[in-house]
């Protein structure tokens, strides 16, 4: 069972990060439809840098900056160009499969065994980790588990204590107020997608460094949405992408569980792939109180 | 009216051909020749008349997906999850066609699969459209995660129920030959899909332009207050569009199903729909435009499967997706660039006004 928690809270951590670029980025009023793309891409990235520079590190870069690529290219047409979010964002979704599918076969070709890298080593935290149960699931997790522990609480201070935070949340609520005040409402939402997306390729990259050590085209399948559904459930708030994760990831430790137990019996296995999806439809459709940003996916017309 | 529907071709035609040089120069990374290859795949595809068929057979169910996306469009809603309705239609089709065929004669067994696939995948369409309308749900966000749900009940049944005899692989046995959709051009593999596709563009097209129940779809789509305000009850809209639309992607099921396949199998056509919305957007979500924005993506697909098959080249067939996502963010800038120059042509004119 310790053992499910903890992967569970592992598999809660791209999830929550990738929650989180979107909660920047909703706050501004840019929704980041291309996530799944960026979450791709990252893994990609972080795939391929690994294994040509053989060092992690290098290849957490190189998907961070994959990330931020593909956000330039979402935001460039959204923010500045002022096109439908939705429709951009599928448009680069696909081309981002297409992209790594495409160069996987120009660098590697059609490899016969499925190329492996080193994935993330886990990090015990002296004393901490001592903790029975809690010790055990929380703090014997790989670096970008614990940079996740770390970014929840600064983002809640960047974005609610900070005049950094009130600029980001005046964006999505009111960007005339901001024009107003002097501030560049565009760029205030182009950089803010840019931050979004170097954390979606981080993100994404967890796929390949964090856990699998390989790449297939299908390794996002659909995750990119989830963080994007967390962001939504989780009211736009961090507190809210903690319960909204932890929700998610417990459903799935709890399922895994189960199977185990009863060897597919009780549950058949599509149920159990599937519960991430019903989960965020029963809970879209449940929630009332929504407290979403004024101008969510709506560009900014500056009269001149 | 007609000068703006002359601007968007032009520049979305301008727009198609920038986003295939993009992706031909992308050739150069696998160290091939990409005017030699195009050509030779072109001459493969015109040459051979069952390729040049594949065309029409690969657009029958993108016309479908994409009618999917702009019917919901047009009211301003966003119909992400034509894959899923697709799913629900697909399965729906085999089961009848397993069940039936060879028992009701061909014509009425068509006219019945028709309406119970329109029914499914449009079931599916509706409940979308009530969680809106109910709920006040984000209908994106729910049709992109009914895709997922669907494809799992589709797995589920692929298992369990509908699994072939033999049980080897993870699909149904094939259907009946008297469920087939029939060919209608000898040597290829076109069937009666595609002209029920058509039939369905232009079905849409008068629905939406030339009935009162399309006018206020569109209503709905411009303003839906205003619409509220003139009496037109835009929840109602929004089930009757998702619905409509729903049950359009189901009819793509029933094409491909009875007229490719001819059985169910695991990740059938995966991306139609998302390929759907990216030709309802190069079409402006014309219904017209449509059929032909579905050719094109038809033949960029027939392009990229032959690519991949020519010898001792290497080239992977996953290039469709590449290229047609390259296109899409072409077609997608040149919207912006049209409106850019026609927004500086009014404004010089404008000027020269003021000066007179």
């Amino acid at each position: 069972m310790l053992n499910i928690l903890s992967r569970a809270v592992m598999m809660c951590t791209p999830l929550m990060l990738g929650a989180m670029a979107e909660v920047y980025a909703e706050r501004t009023g840019m929704m980041i439809t291309s996530i799944e793309g960026i979450f791709l891409m990252g893994a990609f990235g972080g795939f391929v840098g690994t294994y040509f520079t053989g060092s992690i590190v290098l290849g957490m870069l190189i998907a961070i900056l994959c990330g931020l690529v593909t956000a330039a290219l979402y935001g460039g047409i959204t923010v500045y160009m002022r096109q439908q979010q939705i429709v951009t964002g599928t448009a680069i979704n696909i081309l981002a499969a297409g992209f790594c599918a495409f160069f996987y076969r120009v660098l590697f070709g059609i490899p016969t065994t499925p190329l492996k890298i080193a994935t993330l080593p886990k990090i015990e935290i002296p004393l901490l980790s001592k903790i029975p149960v809690i010790g055990e699931v929380l703090f014997d997790q790989n670096i970008l588990t614990y940079f996740v522990y770390l970014i929840i609480p600064v983002s809640y201070f960047v974005l609610f204590r900070t005049s950094l935070g009130l600029t980001l949340r005046s964006t999505g609520e009111n960007p005339e107020a901001v024009d107003v005040a002097g501030l560049n409402v565009n760029r205030i939402r182009f950089l803010t997608v840019l931050v979004a997306g170097a954390f979606g390729g981080l993100a994404g990259s967890f796929y390949t460094l964090g856990y699998l050590g390989m790449f297939t085209s299908g390794i996002i399948g659909g995750r990119g949405w989830i963080a994007f559904a967390i962001c939504f459930l989780g009211n736009w708030n961090p507190k809210g992408v903690v319960i909204g994760t932890l929700v998610f990831g417990l459903a799935d430790a709890v399922s895994i569980y189960i199977q185990a137990v009863s060897g597919g019996t009780i549950f058949p296995n599509e149920l159990i792939i599937a519960l991430p999806y019903i989960l965020t439809i029963i809970l879209t459709i449940s929630r009332r109180s929504f407290n979403v940003p004024a101008k969510l996916g709506v560009p900014y017309f500056k009269e001149d | 009216m007609k000068n703006n529907i002359k601007d968007v071709l032009i520049y979305n035609v301008g727009a198609v051909i920038v986003g295939l040089f993009i992706s031909a120069c992308m050739l150069f990374f696998l160290k091939v020749n990409p005017a030699e290859v195009f050509a030779e795949a072109f001459k493969k595809i015109v040459s051979d008349g069952y390729t040049t068929g594949e065309i029409l057979v690969k657009a029958t169910p993108l016309i479908f997906t994409a009618l999917a996306f702009s019917f919901t469009y047009k009211a301003n809603l966003f119909n992400i999850g034509a894959q899923g309705q697709f799913y629900a239609g697909s399965i729906v089709a085999v089961t009848l066609s397993l069940l039936l065929g060879g028992v009701v004669p061909t014509v009425p067994l068509i006219i019945i699969l028709l309406i119970a696939v329109f029914i499914a995948g449009g079931a599916v369409g509706a409940l979308i459209g009530l969680a809106k309308a109910k709920c006040n749900a984000n209908e994106f966000l729910v049709s992109m995660m009914s895709t997922y749900v669907v494809a799992a009940i589709m797995d589920y049944l692929l298992r369990t129920v509908l699994r072939e005899t033999k049980g080897e692989y993870l699909q149904t046995d094939p259907i009946s030959k008297s469920a087939y959709l029939v060919n209608i051009i000898p040597g290829t593999r076109v069937h009666l899909g595609f002209i029920i596709a058509v039939v369905a563009a232009i079905g849409v097209w008068v629905l939406l332009y030339k009935t009162p129940l399309g006018f206020r779809i569109r209503a709905v789509g411009c303003n839906s207050n205003a619409a509220e305000l003139s009496g037109i009850r835009s929840s109602k809209i929004y089930v009757i569009a998702f619905l409509i639309s729903g049950g359009l992607a189901g009819i793509a099921g029933l094409t491909e199903v009875n007229g490719v396949q001819h059985m169910l199998l695991q990740n059938f056509n995966e991306s139609i729909g998302s390929f759907g919305i990216g030709i309802a957007i190069l079409a402006n979500g014309n219904p017209i435009g449509v059929i032909f924005a579905a050719l094109l993506f038809g033949f960029m697909n027939v392009m990229g499967t032959t690519m991949g098959r020519l010898p001792g080249l290497n080239i992977p067939s996953s290039i469709i997706d590449y290229i047609e996502g390259i296109v899409m963010i072409c077609v997608i800038i040149a919207y912006f660039l049209r409106r850019y120059v026609n927004t500086r042509k009014d404004k010089k004119l404008l000027m020269k006004e003021s000066e007179k």
